[in-house]
């Protein structure tokens, strides 16, 4: 080995160093002196329990047609942006059935919705965090209602998983909103009047996420479960191949599993608000009223924080006051 | 030590806890299985096990077998606990900071997601202690990382320095690391289960005089399972001290519960 005792390139060395450093903390600190675009990751991880992964331990069909719908909301909202929503055909037929292949590929795990999105996810990343944190309440509750619990039991992890959503800053009003005022704003409708099919792909998503939870509840165990959600996920391919063009609006809970839209009020109002939010955000990516991403941006933004997450409740316009929840699902 | 921690793999790979959900293969730790961090820790409340084995073949001097256990916390929000400790076959040491043994307890902070116009930024302080092989004093280690996508691509830069508290003979008493990569996720739109990540880096050498060690590395991970993600990695250092790496491999496992 060669060693260099030259003590004046080792002064210079750390001179370099010395700037090299400065650099860096100037970098990280940087940020600190307050910026619209500054925002927090704040990823929060799932409520650990026994009963995590029933779903796709148990019903692995169920669990992959979920995992394709992952790919769906995230594609439409990257090809959207990156098109600025004025190829039909690019999102029609290219984007469109490039979901499709992915549903139809049966992936086994759920794909990375950064990779599937990434410059909406660098658009609106508090709007994805919200998706996530819900999305991962309907994880849980599939795995609840799968899992081999008592009534009780099941009814106790319902309620923690619950508690657990409304701790995050990103959880999603429990109230009823008023889906149709809110379905009345002056960019609404925008994506549906545009790609009628794709809205209808998506709303055949909303579909099977809310229609399996009544069937999966009244099964008294496994066989029965996948017997009983399979009439769904026929349907819901069905609505794949044929798009259900005429439905006016999104499918709700309380329509397609009334028991439990009357036994968790929240949970469904959550779920309920949750495709309403994916409603409004392709509309906003679809609207010409936002010509710039930073206008999409904002507006995605306001509508999150006035309209739709738990923290505006006291202020918030398009809660239904006249239907409080019982007490103990606040 | 390596022993039980492979038992205690083995155990989460083939016990009862069967497939569960969905570990990150695209947030990238050291050594799994290149040295580069990416800027974003494990969410809140995920614990993550991770172990490795590398081999490196010196160009002087035998060739060493290197485990590299480590756990993760997402002890709070944005915020990442890490406790590491690499065991190595003989030569006990390749690097000044780094002894067969040492504790190594780091902590990383991410200031902020990556949006239109920030790239993720996140800094990480460790401190290795001297629990290894002939290792005395407590090192302490700054790190500044960042990651900036285009597209699927994304770029990382980890820029650190190594503050040694008692050097011996011509040790430094510093030394600075620079890693430069890019990651990206093979597949899309049909699959989303391998990361690639390819990395060159420079690291001062610990005695002063000699040059850096200066090399590359590429990698793979893979989303084996919901909660495995696998990794392989290879490199080489083509420039440095004679004891430079002429070629080493990296496999390891990543658990998230």
């Amino acid at each position: 080995m060669t060693i260099n005792k030259d003590p004046s390139l080792h002064s210079i060395r750390h001179g370099c160093l010395r700037v090299l450093t400065m650099c860096l903390l100037l970098l990280t600190a940087w940020p600190l002196t307050g910026c619209e675009q500054f925002e927090k990751r704040d990823q929060r991880f799932y409520y650990r329990a026994l009963w995590n992964f029933s779903l796709r331990d148990n019903l692995k069909e169920l669990d992959i047609d979920f995992n394709g719908i992952d790919f769906g909301h995230s594609h439409l909202y990257e090809n959207l942006l990156l098109t600025g929503a004025a190829d039909v055909p690019a999102i029609e037929d290219v984007a469109r059935q490039e979901t499709l292949r992915f549903i139809a590929s049966r992936p086994t795990l759920p794909p990375n919705e950064e990779a599937i999105a990434p410059n909406y996810m660098k658009l609106a990343w508090r709007a994805q965090n919200t998706f996530d944190e819900a999305h991962a309440l309907h994880r849980s509750t599939y795995d609840i209602y799968v899992a081999d619990l008592s009534p009780a039991e099941q009814d106790r992890a319902i309620h923690n998983v619950l508690a657990y959503y409304q701790k995050s800053a990103y959880a999603i009003t429990p109230h009823r909103l008023d889906h149709h005022r809110l379905d009345s704003l002056p960019y609404s409708k925008a994506f549906r009047q545009k790609f009628p099919l794709f809205n209808a792909t998506i709303w055949a998503y909303h579909y099977l996420q809310v229609a399996v939870y009544d069937p999966l509840g009244a099964a008294p165990d496994l066989s029965a479960k996948q017997r009983a959600v399979q009439p769904i996920l026929d349907t819901y391919h069905h609505y794949l191949r044929h798009p259900p063009v005429h439905w006016t609006f999104m499918p709700l809970v309380d329509e397609y599993s009334p028991r439990f839209a009357a036994q968790y009020p929240a949970i469904a109002n959550i779920f309920d608000n949750l495709h309403m939010l994916h409603d409004t955000i392709s509309d906003i990516l679809s609207s010409e009223l936002f010509p710039t991403w930073q206008a999409k941006r904002a507006e995605i933004y306001r509508v999150l924080d006035t309209y739709y997450l738990a923290t505006a409740d006291s202020t918030n316009p398009m809660i239904i006051r006249d239907q409080p929840l019982p007490h103990h699902l606040h | 030590m390596p022993w039980m921690f492979f038992i205690v793999l083995t155990g989460w790979l083939f016990g009862p806890w069967g497939t569960a959900w969905a570990l990150d293969h695209d947030n990238l730790d050291p050594n799994r299985p290149v040295q580069l961090e990416d800027a974003y820790p494990i969410p809140h409340g995920e614990i993550g096990v991770e172990g490795g084995v590398r081999v490196n073949d010196r160009r002087a001097g035998s060739t060493q077998l290197i485990y590299q256990p480590q756990i993760l916390y997402g002890a709070f929000m944005n915020t990442q606990i890490e406790i590491q400790s690499d065991i190595f076959t003989d030569p006990h040491t390749l690097r000044g900071t780094n002894q067969s043994g040492d504790l190594r307890l780091g902590v990383l902070y991410n200031f902020n997601t990556e949006t239109l116009l920030w790239p993720a930024l996140a800094v990480r302080v460790e401190g290795i202690f001297p629990t290894g092989v002939r290792s005395q004093g407590v090192d302490t280690q700054l790190t500044g990382i960042l990651t900036r996508s285009f597209g699927r691509l994304r770029f990382h830069a980890n820029a650190g320095y190594t503050i040694l508290s008692r050097p011996r003979d011509v040790e430094r008493h510093g030394v600075y690391r620079l890693v430069g990569a890019v990651s990206y996720p093979i597949g899309y739109p049909f699959r989303f289960r391998e990361t690639l990540i390819v990395d060159v880096y420079t690291q001062q050498s610990d005695l002063i005089g000699q040059r850096n060690y200066t090399g590359a590395e590429i990698g793979i991970r893979h989303q084996l399972s919901s909660r495995i993600v696998l990794d392989m990695g290879m490199g080489t250092e083509f420039d440095g001290p004679s004891d430079r790496s002429a070629i080493n491999g990296t496999i390891g496992l990543s658990i998230g519960f």
